[in-house]
Order: C-alpha cells, then sequence, then structure tokens
C-alpha cells in the first residue's frame, strides 16, 4: 500500500554518502563520524522465527534499572503469577474431579470456617508484600535524580515525529523521521523503527533526558530501555537514563497522538563519549563541552562572575573523564 | 427463611396461573413507554447484543488489519465511510476512530446495559420479592437515555473529526488529542454521547439503590440478600459516584474544545494530565462496575449447581464492597508515565496491589462454595468457571502492571490490552454468557440447547484465548497498542491472534443459532428448571414471570439458627 | 392487575415522557454540536437545538405535572415517598460529584500552576522549558485582577445564607399548618435566588477577565456557573412549590416536593459556600483586585 513518506524523510542510501537538504551533515568524513550499520542493533523485538522465546518476552536490557526491572518480574513476578493462576486452575480442576455430581452426590452444607478464611486474606497480603519491597525498589531507583553534570538531552514529540535537542552541546535540534519501508530496509533495518536521523547519545554517562510534547501528548518509549516517559504539552518531564552498551536501540511512541501514531518511531544509538563529540562538533550548531567550555572561560577571563558555570562546565570534564 | 422455592409458591397468590397479572399493554405501550422492569430488562439486553455484535464485528475489522503487517483494509474502510480511501492520514485516522468505537461500545453500550441494565433490572427486583423497580419511569428513561448515547456515538461516525471522519482520540479520550488536536464535530458527538449514556446510568444508579434498600421483601435484611443484588448495590454506588466526575471532566473538553477555556490547554496555564486525572478517577471505577454484576452472577450459579450456599457470604458481600471503595484510591496506575513523582507512584503502586487481597477472597470462596459440593456442569456453571480461572490470569497480570517501576515497559503495549480483555472479554463476557444461560429459560420461558451452549463455551473458551493469550507476549516484546501497523517481528503473534478471532467469530454463530432455536422451537421452562440449588426468590415463580410478579409480597420467615443467617439463600431448604 | 395489588409500591401505567425526554436530550445534544460547528452544519441548529429545548421542556412539564397529579391522587403512599427521599439524596450526592470534579480542577491550577507569561488582551503563554520559567509561577495568573470577595461575593453569600433561613421558615409553617408564614417564606426565598441570580449575572459583565484564555477564568466561570445554573433550577423548583401552594396541594403531613425543594436548595447553598472559601477567597489572595 501506499505510506506517503513522512516530511523530510530522508533516502537510507544517500545517507551513507552525503549532507542532506535541512543542512544536517550525517555523515562527516572529515569528523571520522560513522554511524552503527544494522549489525550494532542491541534493542529491537525478535520475531518468533528468530527465536520463539525470546519473542514471548521483555526485550534484553542495556540500563541497569531495566535489568534489575527484568530480573523483578523473570524472578519474582512471573512465577508468582503463574503459580497463582496454576494454582487456582488445580483447585478447580480438582473440585471438578472430586465434588462432581457423580462422585458426590450429597453436598456439605458447611459454609464456613474462619481458619481457611484467614489464611487466604493472610497469604496473599504476604504475597504482595514480596512484590512491594523490589518494587518499591525499583521505583527509587528509577527516580535517582541525574548528577548535577548530567548531559541533558530534550525529546520533543511532534505530531508526527521527534525532534531532539541537544541543550548541553549547542542547543542544536535534530529532526528525526521515520523511514519508509524501502529505505530501512535497503539500510538492513527493521521498518516502522528505522529513522533518518538518529538519536545520537553517549554510553556509559548519565543523561537527563527530558521529554516534551509540543502539540498533544506523545510517548518517549524504549522498551530495551526500560524507558517511557509522556512527552504532554506544558510540562517537561525529566528522567536519568544511562545506556550501558553502545549499539543502537528501537523505540516507539507509545501514546495516542493521531493518525500517524503508529509512525513515529524512536532510534538511539549511544555512542562512546569520543564518537558522540564527534558527532556533536558535526551538527549545525553543535558544540562539545570542551568547546563550550573553553568559550565559556574565554568570556569569563575578563570578569569572572558566576554564571560562567551556569552549564555546568567543570562537570563537564568529570563526565569525559567518566566516558 | 424455611421456605423452599416450591413450598413458597403454595402461601401466596401471586402466581402465573393467576393472568391478571399478566395483562400486557400493546405492543407500542409496551416496548417504547415501558415501565415495567423486566420488559426494560429485556430491552437492555437485545440493546447489548446488538451493540455486541457491532463492537465485534468492529474488532474483526481490526484483527483483520493486524493480521499481517502493512495496512491492509482501512482504505478500504475509509472509502466505504465516505473518506478518501488513498491518503495515508485518513488510513490511521480510521484505525482510531475504529478503536475508539470499540472501546466506547463495547463498555458503554454492551457490558454495561448487559449486566446492569439487563441482569440487574430484571433480577434485583426479583431476588429481594419486589413488584418492580422504585422508579418505573425514570428506569425507562435511563434506557432510552442508552439509545440516544450510542445514536450520538454513530453520528460522529459520520462528521468530520480532525484528519478523517469520526472520533479518534481512544475511549479514553486523552487532551489535548481530543480538543486541539481534532477539529471538527466528530469528538462532540462522541463526548455528548458519554453525556446521555452516563445521565442514563446515574439515574439508573438512583433506582438500583433506592430499589435494594426499600423494596426487599419483609424479612430480608441486607444480610440475607442474595449476593448479585449485592454486587449491583456496590456497582451502582461506584456508577453515582463515579460518572459525575466523567460528566465534569469531559465537558471541560467541549468547552475547551469550542468556547476557549483552557482546562487542559497549557498555553492558558491549563494542564492536560489533570484531564487524565479526572477521567482515571472515573475510569478505575468505571472497571469494577464491569465486573462486579459478574461476580454477583457467578456467586449465584456456583452455589446453585454446587448445591451448597455461597461459602463466606459475608466475607463475599463486604469483600465487594471493599472492592468498590478501595476502587476509588488507585486511579492514577493507569498514569505511571505521565510524570508523577515518585512518592505518588509508589502510593498508587501498594493502593492497587491491596485490590487483590479482597478479589482473592472471592475467587477462593467460590472455589470453597465447590468444595464439598455436588456439581452439576450445566452450561452456567461451565461459563461460571471459566470466568474464575480466565478472570484470576486477567488479575494477575493486572498485579504485574500495579508495580509503576515494571508498567514503565507495559503501559500502553499490548501487555495492557491483553489483561483487559482477560478481565472483560473474557471476565466480564463469560459472566455475561453464564448469566444469560442461567435466566434464559427465566425470561424467556423457553429452554436453549444445553449442549450448543456447551459448545459456544468450548470454541469461544479456545477462541479468546488464542486471540488475547498471544498479545502478552506481543506487549512484553514491545508493541504499542492503538497501533494499525507494526514491525515485521510482531507478526507471527499477531497472525495467532487474529486466527483466534474466527475460532471466537464461530462460538458466536453458535451462539445466535441457540437463542434462534431456544426462541422458535425451545422447550418450555419450568419455574424451578434448575432444580434444589436454585433458591433465590425468582425460582418461585413461571417461567417467565407474570407480568407484574409479587403483587403480595412474599415473607422471608426466619426459623433458622444464627449461623444460617450468613448465606446467601433466602429461601433455603 | 386490576386489584389484585397488595402492596404499597407505585406500579405506573405505560408512559410516553421518558422516550420523549430521552430523545429531546440528544436532540439537544445534537443541536449543540451543530451550534459549535455552525461552519460545518450551517444554520441548521436553530431549529434542532430548539426542538431539543422544546422536547426537554416538555418533558420535565410533563413528567413532573404526572408526578404531581400522582401525588394528588394519593398515589405516594408512606414507602414511595421514602424512595423519593431516597432518589433525592442520591441525586444531590451525585451533583456533589459532579462539583467534585469543577473542584479538582479549581485546586490543580491554584496548587500546581504552570509557569505563564501574559501575552496582553487575555492571552497567556506557558513559558515551561524557557529561562526564568519558575519566576512566572502564580495563581491567579499575572494579568487577572479578581473579584474582590468581600463586596458583591459577601452580599451573594449573606442573600444565600439568608435565603437558608427563609426557606426554613416556610418549612416551620407548613409543618405548623400556618400557610401564610409558608406563602411569606417561599416568597422570600424565590426573590431572594432571583436577587442572587441578578447579582451573579451583574458581577460576570462587569468582571475585569474574559471568559477563556486561562485557567483562572475557566475554572472560575465554570465553577460559579454551574453553580449558577443550579441557583436557577433551584428556584425554578421552588417557584413550582409556591405555585403549588397557592394550589393548595401541601399538607403538614405529606410535602415531600417541597422538602425536596428545599434540600435541593440547602446543598446549592452550600457549594456556594465552598465557592466563596475556595475560590473567591483563597483562591484570589494575593491578585490584584479589580
Ligand atoms: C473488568 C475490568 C477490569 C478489572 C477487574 C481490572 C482489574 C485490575 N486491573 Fe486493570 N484494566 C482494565 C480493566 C480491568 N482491570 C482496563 C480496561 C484497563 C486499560 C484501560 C485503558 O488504558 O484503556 C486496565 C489497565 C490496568 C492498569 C494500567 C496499565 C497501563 O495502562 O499501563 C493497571 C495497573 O495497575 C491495572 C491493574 C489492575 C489490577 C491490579 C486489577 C485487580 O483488580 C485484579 C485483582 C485480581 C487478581 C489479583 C486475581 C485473583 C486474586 C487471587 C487469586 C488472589 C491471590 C493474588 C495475589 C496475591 C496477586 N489495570
Ligand atoms: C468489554 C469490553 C471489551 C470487549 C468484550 C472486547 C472484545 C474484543 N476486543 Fe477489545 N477493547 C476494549 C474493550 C473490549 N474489547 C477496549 C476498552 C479497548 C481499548 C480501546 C482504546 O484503545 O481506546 C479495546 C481494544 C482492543 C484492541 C487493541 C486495539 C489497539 O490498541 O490498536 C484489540 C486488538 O486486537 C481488541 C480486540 C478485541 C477482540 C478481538 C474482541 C473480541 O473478544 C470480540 C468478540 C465479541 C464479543 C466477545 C462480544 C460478544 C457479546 C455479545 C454479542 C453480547 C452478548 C450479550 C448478551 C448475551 C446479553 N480490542
Ligand atoms: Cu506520537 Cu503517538
Ligand atoms: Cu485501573
Amino acid at each position: 500500500q501506499d505510506i506517503s513518506a513522512p516530511a523530510s524523510t530522508v533516502d537510507a542510501a544517500e545517507v551513507v554518502a552525503e549532507s542532506v537538504a535541512d543542512g544536517e551533515v550525517v555523515i562527516d568524513e572529515t569528523g571520522g563520524f560513522e554511524h552503527f550499520g544494522p549489525d550494532r542493533i542491541l534493542g529491537q523485538p525478535t520475531s518468533a522465527d528468530e527465536d520463539m522465546l525470546a519473542s514471548m518476552t521483555f526485550q534484553d536490557q542495556y540500563t541497569a534499572n531495566g535489568n534489575y526491572a527484568l530480573w523483578m518480574h523473570d524472578a519474582i513476578l512471573l512465577p508468582i503469577i503463574f503459580a497463582i493462576s496454576l494454582f487456582v486452575l488445580g483447585l478447580l480442576l480438582w473440585v471438578i474431579a472430586r465434588y462432581r455430581r457423580a462422585a458426590n452426590q450429597v453436598p456439605s452444607k458447611t459454609s464456613h470456617n474462619t481458619l481457611i478464611e484467614i489464611i487466604w486474606t493472610v497469604v496473599p497480603v504476604i504475597i504482595l508484600v514480596v512484590i512491594a519491597v523490589p518494587s518499591i525498589t525499583l521505583l527509587a531507583r528509577q527516580y535517582q535524580a541525574p548528577p548535577e553534570d548530567a548531559i541533558t538531552i530534550k525529546a520533543n514529540g511532534y505530531q508526527w515525529y521527534w525532534g531532539y535537542e541537544y541543550l548541553d552541546n549547542g542547543g542544536f535540534e535534530v529532526i528525526s523521521n521515520m523511514l519508509d519501508e524501502s529505505e530501512a530496509l535497503s539500510a538492513g533495518e527493521p521498518h516502522q523503527l528505522a529513522v533518518d536521523n538518529r538519536m545520537v547519545v553517549p554510553v556509559g554517562v548519565p543523561i537527563r533526558l527530558q521529554v516534551f510534547g509540543a502539540d498533544v501528548i506523545h510517548s518517549f518509549a524504549v522498551p530495551s530501555l526500560w524507558f517511557k516517559m509522556d512527552a504532554v504539552p506544558g510540562r517537561i518531564n525529566e528522567k536519568i537514563l544511562l545506556i550501558e552498551e553502545e549499539g543502537i536501540y528501537y523505540g516507539q511512541c507509545m501514546e495516542l497522538c493521531g493518525a500517524r501514531h503508529g509512525y513515529m518511531p524512536i532510534t538511539v544509538e549511544a555512542r562512546s563519549m569520543e564518537d558522540y563529540n564527534a558527532w556533536v562538533a558535526m551538527q549545525p550548531g553543535g558544540m562539545t563541552r570542551a568547546q563550550i567550555q573553553a568559550e565559556d572561560a574565554a568570556a569569563a577571563a575578563p570578569a569572572p562572575v558566576e554564571e560562567a558555570t551556569d552549564d555546568g562546565t567543570e562537570e563537564g570534564e568529570a563526565v569525559e573523564a567518566a566516558a | 427463611m424455611a421456605t423452599t422455592a416450591e413450598g413458597f409458591d403454595a402461601h401466596h397468590e401471586d402466581h402465573a396461573a393467576h393472568d391478571h397479572a399478566d395483562h400486557k399493554p400493546g405492543f407500542f405501550a409496551r416496548w417504547f413507554m415501558s415501565t415495567n422492569h423486566k420488559d426494560i430488562g429485556t430491552l437492555y439486553l437485545i440493546f447489548a447484543i446488538i451493540a455486541g455484535i457491532i463492537g465485534g464485528v468492529i474488532s474483526g475489522a481490526m484483527r483483520a488489519e493486524l493480521a499481517a503487517p502493512g495496512l491492509q483494509y482501512m482504505g478500504m474502510i475509509v472509502d466505504m465511510m465516505g473518506g478518501d480511501g488513498s491518503s495515508f492520514d485518513q488510513q490511521g485516522h480510521m484505525w482510531n476512530v475504529l478503536i475508539t468505537a470499540h472501546g466506547l461500545i463495547m463498555v458503554f453500550f454492551m457490558v454495561m446495559p448487559a449486566m446492569i441494565g439487563g441482569f440487574g433490572n430484571w433480577f434485583v427486583p426479583l431476588m429481594i420479592g419486589a413488584p418492580d423497580m422504585a422508579f418505573p419511569r425514570m428506569n425507562n428513561i435511563s434506557f432510552w437515555l442508552t439509545v440516544a448515547g450510542f445514536f450520538s456515538l454513530l453520528f460522529s461516525l459520520f462528521v468530520p473529526g480532525g484528519v478523517g471522519l469520526g472520533a479518534g482520540t481512544g475511549w479514553t479520550v486523552y487532551a489535548p488529542l481530543s480538543t486541539s488536536g481534532s477539529v471538527g464535530p466528530a469528538v462532540d458527538f462522541a463526548i455528548f454521547s458519554l453525556h446521555l449514556a452516563g445521565a442514563g446510568s446515574i439515574l439508573g444508579a438512583t433506582n438500583f439503590i433506592t430499589t435494594i434498600f426499600n423494596m426487599r421483601a419483609p424479612g430480608m435484611t441486607l444480610h440475607k440478600m442474595p449476593l448479585f443484588v449485592w454486587s449491583v448495590l456496590v456497582t451502582a454506588f461506584l456508577l453515582l459516584l463515579a460518572l459525575p466526575v466523567l460528566a465534569a471532566a469531559i465537558t471541560m473538553l467541549i468547552t475547551d474544545r469550542n468556547f476557549g477555556t483552557t482546562f487542559f490547554d497549557p498555553a492558558g496555564g491549563g494542564d492536560p494530565v489533570l484531564y487524565q486525572h479526572l477521567f482515571w478517577f472515573f475510569g478505575h471505577p468505571e472497571v469494577y462496575i464491569m465486573i462486579l454484576p459478574g461476580f454477583g452472577m457467578v456467586s449465584q450459579i456456583v452455589a446453585t449447581f454446587s448445591r451448597k450456599p455461597v461459602f463466606g457470604y459475608l466475607g463475599m458481600a463486604y469483600a465487594m464492597v471493599a472492592i468498590g471503595v478501595v476502587g476509588f484510591i488507585v486511579w492514577a496506575h493507569h498514569m505511571y508515565t505521565v510524570g508523577l513523582d515518585v512518592n505518588t507512584k509508589m502510593y498508587f503502586t501498594a493502593a492497587t496491589m491491596v485490590i487483590a487481597v479482597p478479589t482473592g477472597i472471592k475467587i477462593f470462596s467460590w472455589i470453597a462454595t465447590m468444595w464439598g459440593g455436588s456439581i452439576e456442569f450445566k452450561s452456567p456453571m461451565v461459563w461460571a468457571m471459566g470466568f474464575i480461572f480466565l478472570f484470576t490470569v486477567g488479575g494477575v497480570t493486572g498485579v504485574v502492571l500495579a508495580n509503576g517501576g515494571i508498567d514503565d515497559n507495559l503501559h500502553d503495549s499490548y501487555y495492557v490490552v491483553a489483561h483487559f480483555h482477560y478481565v472483560l472479554s473474557m471476565g466480564a463476557v463469560f459472566s455475561i454468557f453464564a448469566g444469560f444461560y442461567y435466566w434464559f429459560p427465566k425470561m424467556s420461558g423457553r429452554w436453549h440447547s444445553e449442549f450448543l451452549s456447551h459448545l459456544h463455551f468450548w470454541v469461544f473458551f479456545i477462541g479468546v484465548n488464542v486471540i488475547f493469550f498471544p498479545q502478552h507476549f506481543l506487549g512484553l516484546n514491545g508493541m504499542a497498542r492503538r497501533y494499525p501497523d507494526y514491525t515485521a517481528a510482531f507478526e507471527y503473534w499477531n497472525q495467532i491472534s487474529s486466527y483466534g478471532y474466527v475460532i471466537m467469530a464461530g462460538s458466536m454463530i453458535i451462539f445466535f443459532v441457540n437463542i434462534g432455536y431456544a426462541l422458535v422451537a425451545g422447550k418450555r421452562a419450568a419455574g424451578n428448571y434448575w432444580g434444589e440449588g436454585a433458591t433465590t426468590l425468582e425460582w418461585s415463580l413461571s417461567s417467565p414471570p407474570p407480568f407484574h410478579q409479587f403483587e403480595t409480597l412474599p415473607v422471608i420467615e426466619d426459623h433458622h439458627s444464627a449461623d444460617d443467617h450468613i448465606s446467601d439463600r433466602p429461601a433455603t431448604a | 392487575m386490576a386489584g389484585a395489588k397488595n402492596h404499597d409500591y407505585h406500579i405506573l401505567a405505560p408512559d410516553i415522557w421518558p422516550v420523549v425526554g430521552a430523545f429531546s436530550a440528544l436532540i439537544f445534544t445534537s443541536g449543540m454540536v451543530m451550534l459549535m460547528h455552525a461552519d460545518f452544519f450551517g444554520e441548521g441548529w436553530r431549529i434542532v437545538l430548539g426542538i431539543g429545548i422544546a422536547g426537554l421542556i416538555a418533558t420535565f412539564f410533563g413528567w413532573f405535572s404526572k408526578i404531581v397529579n400522582e401525588a394528588q391522587r394519593g398515589d405516594h403512599t408512606p414507602v414511595v415517598q421514602l424512595h423519593m427521599r431516597y432518589g433525592m439524596i442520591l441525586f444531590i450526592a451525585s451533583e456533589v460529584m459532579f462539583f467534585v470534579g469543577w473542584f479538582w480542577s479549581w485546586f490543580d491550577f491554584a496548587l500546581f500552576p504552570s509557569p505563564l507569561e501574559y501575552l496582553g488582551d487575555n492571552r497567556w503563554q506557558n513559558v515551561i522549558g524557557q529561562d526564568g520559567a519558575a519566576a512566572l509561577l502564580s495563581f491567579p495568573p499575572e494579568g487577572i485582577d479578581v473579584l474582590d470577595p468581600f463586596s458583591l461575593p459577601l452580599l451573594n453569600t449573606l442573600i444565600l445564607l439568608c435565603s437558608g433561613t427563609t426557606v426554613t421558615w416556610a418549612h416551620h409553617s407548613l409543618i405548623n399548618g400556618d400557610r401564610d408564614g409558608l406563602k411569606k417564606g417561599l416568597w422570600l426565598t424565590v426573590a431572594l435566588g432571583i436577587l442572587f441570580s441578578a447579582i451573579q449575572a451583574y458581577e460576570y459583565s462587569h468582571a475585569a477577565f474574559g471568559f477563556g484564555g486561562s485557567n483562572y477564568s475557566s475554572a472560575f466561570y465554570m465553577a460559579t456557573g454551574f453553580h449558577g445554573f443550579h441557583v436557577l433550577v433551584g428556584t425554578i423548583f421552588l417557584a413550582v412549590c409556591l405555585f403549588r401552594t397557592y394550589k393548595g396541594h401541601f399538607t403538614p403531613r405529606q410535602h415531600f416536593g417541597f422538602e425536596a425543594a428545599a434540600w435541593y436548595w440547602h446543598f446549592v447553598d452550600v457549594v456556594w459556600l465552598f465557592l466563596f472559601i475556595a475560590v473567591y477567597v483563597w483562591g484570589g489572595w494575593g491578585a490584584e483586585v479589580h
């Protein structure tokens, strides 16, 4: 069928070699930055043909919180809900076999048993406590405030594409549209997950990811990073994201946002700090922390005032060191 | 409480034989001007079946579309509805229109009318030994407002609602998609549809509460009331207190859309998240509104076919009260990703999980009712047992979702779709079919085929499980809901899910054949056709009951020891 | 059914008003949609909305006339009167929840205001994410000159409180068979109700802020406006009672129609007290007064 290409879609084939019409340099030979190819895809759904079991469960996780959550689901929740469901099924089968009319002509008149009623009240309470403890722990971890020096990136949801604003790197915005089917496939990427301009982020350092909705509510969701945050007009939602491995992670808009809600995917490309800086340097208006720092220092030199540290310049070093 | 159903007939004269009670008005007056709770109940049931067919057919179109990646049928449907099928945006919009219509129809025009309007109207008065509802005339406008609401929803399909025809906001009608995001009259029609149906439900709720509090037969204390009546009582309170908040919320949508207010428009200091709070303050109680009457029906049925009083009657009644009360303070578990602060999320996680406790009490009490019983697997019982298992499956995935940190991944994925279809399309719908087969001969006076009813059960059971179980996998693996299309990796389970629909559809044909057969050629049903186990008052009447029953009120005597008060058998042997 | 009825419940004959009422409501709401989208539907809304409103008025009139006639005929046995008490209380409970929705929005805006910048001309802009946003947090937002709560709103509070006493006066007169006192009390109550509405209308038309544009004005007008609508309904309800008094309908023992009106009136009164405290006094605290 005809999927008319969303605005400013870029042909994947062209992406490899040249800069695009809207002025964004996607590949810059001189900077030495090259986007990852499909071999570096880490976060994506698995098809059943490839791996039946993997197609039935969560995607592999690439953040610490994601792994904790995954553990909590796989080791606590899933066994518990299976056990409860099977227990109830077992009881049903037992009464079917044991108390069917043929097997039990005379019904008992029992309609009370305080002890058993207490048990089936208290045991679920205990089970829920067992669930609640890691659950609350998980929440507490997810809400750890990003450190001062975290790199701030703002994901703006638009009808129907994403824009990634690099607030700590000069404030440029990368507009990201879905690739159409042939483009995606020729780039070796899954259709409806692949985009023209990826959201490039540094790996191994905390990112302060802000999410904002420009028109209606969208939701920035990347399953393999256990990350989902609604993009609500009029408020900025913020959450820490720390990706552990270099690679490509696919996500999608997960709040109904109109006609093309299904067609505004997210591709996160996590790169080493070096690569990240190289990429930033290629963006129009893009500045690495070192550049910002140098500029600030220059500006601050004649009259050193506090403002100089406003965007966390010193901390920026720490981040780069960590990378 | 010493009278058996049969003995009960003996000492009051209100029997079918007294045909003065059976004098019925003419066709128009009977069906369009009704003040008779049984006729109004019948109208509700017919309406629910029609709505269920429409909602089910829409879900068929949805499953067909999702059977394979890409857009297959949307263009065709857009063309059919009078839009431009070649427009990509209109195709996407049409998807949203379909899911919106499906959700709204199933919730407001199938489950609620069937359970509360249909079975509630028919059997609450009968079970408490009342001649009719407290406000028979108001009862009728409740029904017709529901019909009016349905019409308003239908109107919305034919007028612009954004990039295409119809309201494509999802059944949750979130702002600002539903305000600035959907220009055109469609969303206004859809909102008024909720206003109309909601007004009908509020009036119905006052009617049920008044009836249950004031019209119980002499001797029937609250603690002797059948559990189905308890369930409708709690449901009515939820309706009464939750729906007006929805009314306020959607009125704000209307004024934001048309009169320049900025409740949900940040440009004027409004807050889109406020809408979600208001909606879910209604919406979560709403999901219990859709299941509590089912709980009630299952309790009656399990007791009847086990030939035992319900185990832990009081616990059962108060568990429903507890579910109703706690149901009002858990709403934000639908909003874990909107940017709540950590304490709020922790609170809603804990509060939500609490509901598993009273629900567990119900599940285990049903099983304990069967325990030691002499169980007969008539069709209602089979559906009720199916309910108990499948509702448990849906309930425990709810507990998974309740964890705010886990829900970060699952929210708005197919895992949620699977969860709520297990509790709705299986929980609520299984209980509706259980109640239907339980009472159909009572209502119509004719027997359905028990064979076809069992066949319906097994095919439906397999069908819906094939539809919805794989959706858990899709959700876990990251498939987003409200998508007409998906990446190739999701194809396998989607395809299986769509096959399931075909199986399910086959079972529905069996259902309709069965009703058709019963109405045309069904054997006559006796007054108490389930026999010994069926002890509530409706079984003391003929099938169908006289047009006006209980013209002399039944008296619920109490010859038994204190221990026996606590059973839902007002007229036990 | 003839003669067989051995209970005091009210079994009613079939009635056309419910279906007329429901479809009038549908025509009314559809007319509203047509009005709100006259660009799409043209002027047809005038007819549709007209028919809807006429149908609704006819329904209310026809329906309540029937109830009154049934009451006069003696159909309202004690248990039926009890039903009506329950019905009225539950209806008021649902109304309370309706206002909960409006107060919710009010408190949301007042307690968690958005960073707004006044653009002039009753327009605001959310400056979230822009520098200095936090400085602009205020409720009512910058640019709103609130009504002085201790001027007309206070007067209106006194008027409503006063009308609460007059309606009680009427009730006591009714119970004690003092028909004259009943009439006086009711006349006064109706008059105070009308006075309240008039003052409210006057104040709306002189407020320094328009209807839409800001969270403050939206929540203010919709909350107080729905209250005003309820005052109107209550006034009509009381006026009907006054009319029925002249017709000699109420007796010291049976006059639930009057009591329902009085309950409703008290409910409207209480809502106002909350509005006065939360919206007029607390909600406008610290803002520029018009
Ligand atoms: C009939 C309707 C119904 C019912 C009964 C329920 C019941 C429950 N629901 Fe569900 N729910 C919906 C209908 C329903 N839900 C709908 C329609 C949505 C989606 C709305 C939308 O977004 O469109 C939804 C969404 C939804 C969400 C939001 C998901 C999201 O959008 O991210 C959550 C999160 O907490 C949730 C939780 C629960 C819980 C904890 C219960 C509990 O009440 C379940 C309790 C039952 C059991 C637990 C099983 C029996 C108990 C035992 C056998 C005892 C032992 C058990 C334990 C110790 C665990 N539901
Ligand atoms: C009670 C509620 C209910 C029921 C029964 C169903 C039944 C079904 N639903 Fe529905 N569904 C919803 C409520 C319900 N759904 C809601 C609220 C949504 C969310 C919408 C949104 O996102 O906004 C949704 C969304 C939804 C989606 C996700 C769409 C998306 O996110 O893009 C899908 C996809 O497969 C789906 C499929 C189905 C199917 C195949 C059935 C089949 O099981 C249908 C088969 C039909 C029946 C089982 C009904 C038969 C009943 C009768 C004929 C009446 C009988 C009456 C008497 C006997 C009195 N539904
Ligand atoms: Cu953007 Cu959904
Ligand atoms: Cu909920």
